[in-house]
């Protein structure tokens, strides 16, 4: 194995980058789209969220409740319209959801019974829903300690903060985050296009011819690529530090192993797909169905893994994706060691060096078709 | 080159401009009705773009073009130009996952056929490439011989009185070329105007005469024979050196002590001296390095010997 | 007659006996026997699809045969492929040089890939861009050269480490004349340097050209030899007539093989 070979492929491939416009593009504005999408768009939906309240009971409880919201700054209070009046506003979109409050709220709250109060939502847009329903639920422990446990005020104080920071900065969880899917897509989309670029152009047929080992090869393709991610991982990092605020609690080495360690998985898969199929529009679809779609929809980025059905919940557990969100976000927000986070480290080493052995022997030295 | 009536197709001082470029200048030739023309020219040459105004593809800037005894002046003169041009090229006339009926169909359809024309023309068709496989054959599968006959038959379905050949012949095996130019030769004599154009000189070898441009300019228009003798008037040799000479040496006899013309042609040189005297020099001084032998010019021969006598 | 026939080989020489390979549904080498002799340069003739880039592939180990035996022998003594590989230098059929990368840029990549020491790779990279006349278009990118310049391009990038052994496919597929003649003649100043170098065509006029010729359809050897005696022998005029005679003849014997 000779450095200087790895070096020539590495550079030639950072042209190939540089002078296309596709992939530079991909490579640059993605992950700046990504960041601003996911964490300005998705916080600017959470607040404001404006919301019609029908106050049936109209006594200090059912009016501390309504405070709660309305203080939260996650809920603007739109209207005290009739009852009927605050489902048709939903109705006609003008209102996301519509409290209401039913008659004897404050009545029933010290009866066994207990109180009630009804949130009506716009099931058709599903968005905002999951938002409001999660807020909401916050909302309405704070608000139940607010209206019954107005004597012993501490408790609540502590309570309200444990569960008020996470959810009141989305972002904080979010943008974590977006590690993953930044790395993930510019990892898996880009090397599976660079080894099938090669064998569409033919020039896989004239490097293989030369003395170039393919191991020079897969190195020397693959290096350019890892650090455009890492580099993607320092922009997500600083982006979420200075911009966002989010606080970084754990240690940056067991961040940069994970980084590491998820992008050699997505590297190795993304060439396993551009050696096995050896055409890029294909390369790229299934590098879209395999890395990208995952890493957004079942990583826990977007959806809970515990609320998925079993089956989706079992097949997380091959995805790199999903152990790589666990060590972000817990290393950010939570400090987690290396040794708290050992599942995540070892199911990802397991999956990385099943697909580096698969890719490595894939990748022949032959144009057998 | 008087433009003729009935000529097939006759250009005069044709002319296409690319903004400030000068694709096409002064091009002026007749190609008489079951004539088989042969079109020659470098990359870059004007070829391609001659051959694109008498398809009907590109409005000449300059000059007149009649084709098929239609003059090309307008958008409407091009539609009906096309209808009496075919065109094939071995490259891109089929589609490979159709099969060769599918082709046809789609071929005809794109030409609005009527349907019995087409299915009596098709039969024609395949009577006279002997056609013997089932039409339910994907293009793919076809041998490569066979795949350019069924192409030369697409570009036919509509009967044009004018076919243009791209490299027809190029990779096809010999039996397949002899058979093609066969075929050629018979349209020909049944009246259709063939114009071929290929980079490759045996392939036009069988043309009445040929036609090569250089430059955006037409530089020379005689039969192979003619072409040959008047690029040659001297005859050609071909030297075959005794032992390896080293390349400096072969760079010293191009100079033009002995020879106007000395090109490698693989481990053999293609020489014409300068003149008789030149030759008995050249044979006094280096019988010992080289055999030689009067032969043949080839056609390859003449285009460079044409092209580079322009650049001298 | 032949200049060329030396008393020992020299260099290297490789003897394909009986080759056979399958691809999908075809049979691509069906039974090759052919003998490249050291030093010589050899045409590789036959039409599309006779099997002329396999057998390439084939030698170069990109293709693994089904059957049969690929020898190498350097300098009289059988030799291990790998140990030949540094010293062969290939110009595949397809363009296969990378668009968006400048002439200077591909020579300086496979100087790299070949590990040429800087010196002599200044000396041979100014050299064959001044005899390919290509050193005023160093920058210009491969997607934009003309296809005669693109193949100079090609083989300029496989000589440049000095192989022993230059296989090139179909090396003036598409190129003009006047590029045609340029080719064959930095072809002739290879043939100084005692390499052996195959070429795969399916014209037939460069097939007298070279030193051997080994004609091939339908993945078998049809005839084998020094150009000018192999159409005396037949007693035909040209190529052309020489494929036909021999495929007729093996039509023959092959059909009561199978």
């Amino acid at each position: 194995m000779k450095i200087a070979r790895i070096k020539a492929i590495a550079k030639k491939e950072i042209f190939h980058v540089v002078r296309d416009p596709f992939t530079l593009a991909l490579a640059l504005l993605l992950p700046v789209m990504m960041v601003t999408i996911f964490g300005l768009a998705i916080e600017f939906n959470v607040q404001n969220i404006k919301i019609a309240v029908y106050d049936g009971d109209q006594t200090q409880s059912s009016r501390k409740l309504i405070d709660t919201l309305a203080s939260s700054g996650y809920f603007l209070i739109d209207s005290f319209p009739t009852q009927f009046a605050a489902i048709h506003q939903v109705d006609a979109e003008s209102d996301r959801a519509a409290l209401m409050i039913e008659p004897e709220f404050e009545h029933h709250l010290w009866s066994d019974r207990g109180a009630r109060a009804q949130l009506v939502l716009d099931g058709a847009d599903n968005s905002t829903v999951g938002s409001v329903v999660g807020y909401f639920t916050a909302m309405q422990d704070l608000a139940t300690h607010k209206i019954l446990g107005s004597p012993i005020t501490t408790p609540v104080e502590v309570k309200t903060r444990f569960l008020f920071n996470p959810e009141l900065n989305s972002r904080w969880f979010v943008v974590p985050g977006l590690l993953v899917v930044v790395v993930g897509i510019l990892s898996i989309l880009l090397t599976s296009l660079t080894v099938a670029r090669e064998y569409e152009n033919g020039s896989m047929e004239l490097l293989l011819s030369t003395p170039v080992e393919p191991i020079e090869i897969i190195l020397g393709k693959l290096a350019p690529y890892v650090g455009l991610g890492l580099s993607a991982v320092v922009f997500v990092y600083i982006i979420a530090r200075v911009f966002f605020h989010v606080p970084f609690l754990g240690s940056h080495f067991t961040l940069i192993l994970g980084c590491v360690l998820f992008l050699s998985t997505y590297l190795a898969q993304g060439l396993l797909i551009s050696v096995t199929t050896r055409k890029q529009q294909v390369a790229m679809q299934i590098a879209m169905m395999s890395g990208l779609l995952p890493s957004i929809l079942l990583s826990g980025f977007i959806f809970a893994i515990e609320s998925m059905p079993l089956f989706f919940r079992g097949l997380t557990a091959a995805l790199p994706a999903r152990w790589f969100m666990v060590i972000c976000r817990d290393t950010f927000l939570k400090g987690s060691s290396l040794y708290a986070l050992r599942y995540s480290f070892l199911a990802l080493l397991l999956i990385c060096t099943v697909m580096v052995v698969i890719a490595s022997k894939k990748f022949k030295r032959d144009v057998e078709p | 080159m008087q433009p003729t009536l009935n000529a097939a197709v006759s250009v005069t001082e044709l002319g296409v401009d690319f903004g400030n470029f000068k694709a096409v200048n002064q091009v002026s030739f007749s190609v008489a009705p079951g004539e088989i023309f042969g079109f020659l020219g470098a990359n870059g040459a004007g070829k391609t773009t001659t051959i694109r105004v008498l398809c009907g593809l590109l409005i000449p800037t300059r000059g007149t073009v009649t084709v098929a005894g239609i003059p090309y002046l307008s958008e409407e003169s091009a539609d009906r130009i096309k209808e009496k041009v075919g065109y094939m090229s071995q490259k891109f006339t089929l589609y490979n996952d159709l099969t060769v009926a599918e082709n046809l169909n789609f071929t005809a359809s794109l030409r609005k056929l009527e349907r019995t024309y087409y299915l009596k023309r098709k039969k024609e068709l395949f009577d006279f490439i002997t056609f013997d496989k089932p039409e339910s054959t994907m293009v793919k599968d076809l041998p490569g011989g066979m795949k350019q006959q069924v192409s030369l038959a697409a570009s036919m379905l509509h009967n044009p009185e004018i076919i243009f050949l791209d490299e027809p012949t190029a990779g096809v095996t010999s039996a397949a070329r002899e058979k093609f130019w066969s075929l050629i030769k018979s349209l020909a004599k049944n009246g259709k105007t063939i114009f071929v154009t290929s980079h490759y000189m045996d392939e036009v070898e069988q043309c009445d005469r040929i036609a090569l441009m250089r430059s955006g300019e037409l530089i020379a228009l005689d039969s192979p024979k003619g072409l040959k003798e008047s690029t040659f008037p001297h005859p050609l040799y071909e030297l075959t050196p005794k032992r390896k000479i080293p390349y400096s040496e072969i760079e010293a006899l191009r100079s033009p002590d002995y020879f106007d013309s000395f090109q490698a042609y693989g481990l053999r040189f293609h020489a014409s001296p300068r003149t008789a005297q030149s030759w008995n020099e050249f044979l006094m001084r280096y019988s010992e390095d080289f055999d030689s032998q009067i032969i043949q010019p080839t056609l390859e021969d003449v285009f460079i010997r044409l092209v580079e006598g322009q650049n001298r | 007659m032949n200049h060329q026939n030396l008393p020992h080989p020299q260099g290297v020489g490789i003897a394909v006996q009986d080759l056979k390979k399958r691809l999908g549904p075809n049979q691509a080498l069906d039974g090759v026997t052919l003998n490249f002799q050291a030093g010589l340069m050899h045409g590789l003739i036959g039409p599309e699809g006779a099997g002329k880039t396999t057998l390439l592939r084939t030698l170069l180990q990109l293709l693994k045969p089904n059957s049969g035996t690929i020898l190498y022998e350097d300098e009289g003594k059988a030799t291990p492929f790998t140990d030949l590989r540094p010293s062969i230098a290939y110009m595949p059929q397809q363009q296969s040089l990378y668009a968006d990368l400048s002439i200077g840029e591909h020579l300086e990549f496979f100087k790299e890939l070949y590990s040429i020491p800087e010196a002599e790779y200044q000396q041979k990279s100014e050299e064959l861009l001044k005899i390919t006349r290509l050193d005023k278009f160093i920058d210009r990118p491969a997607g934009n050269l003309s296809g005669g310049m693109y193949k100079k391009l090609g083989l300029m990038c496989s000589l440049l480490r000095s192989p022993r052994v230059l296989l090139l496919d179909e090396p003036t597929n598409g190129v003009d004349p006047i590029s045609r003649r340029e080719f064959w003649d930095l072809l002739y100043r290879l043939a100084d340097q005692k390499i052996l170098i195959i070429i795969a065509t399916a014209y037939l006029d460069e097939a007298e050209r070279c030193a051997q010729v080994h004609l091939i359809e339908s993945g078998r050897t049809l005839a084998e030899g020094e150009p000018r005696e192999l159409l005396k022998l037949e007693g035909v005029p040209n190529f052309d007539a020489l494929f036909i005679a021999r495929s007729k003849r093996k039509e023959g014997p092959h059909a009561t093989h199978t």
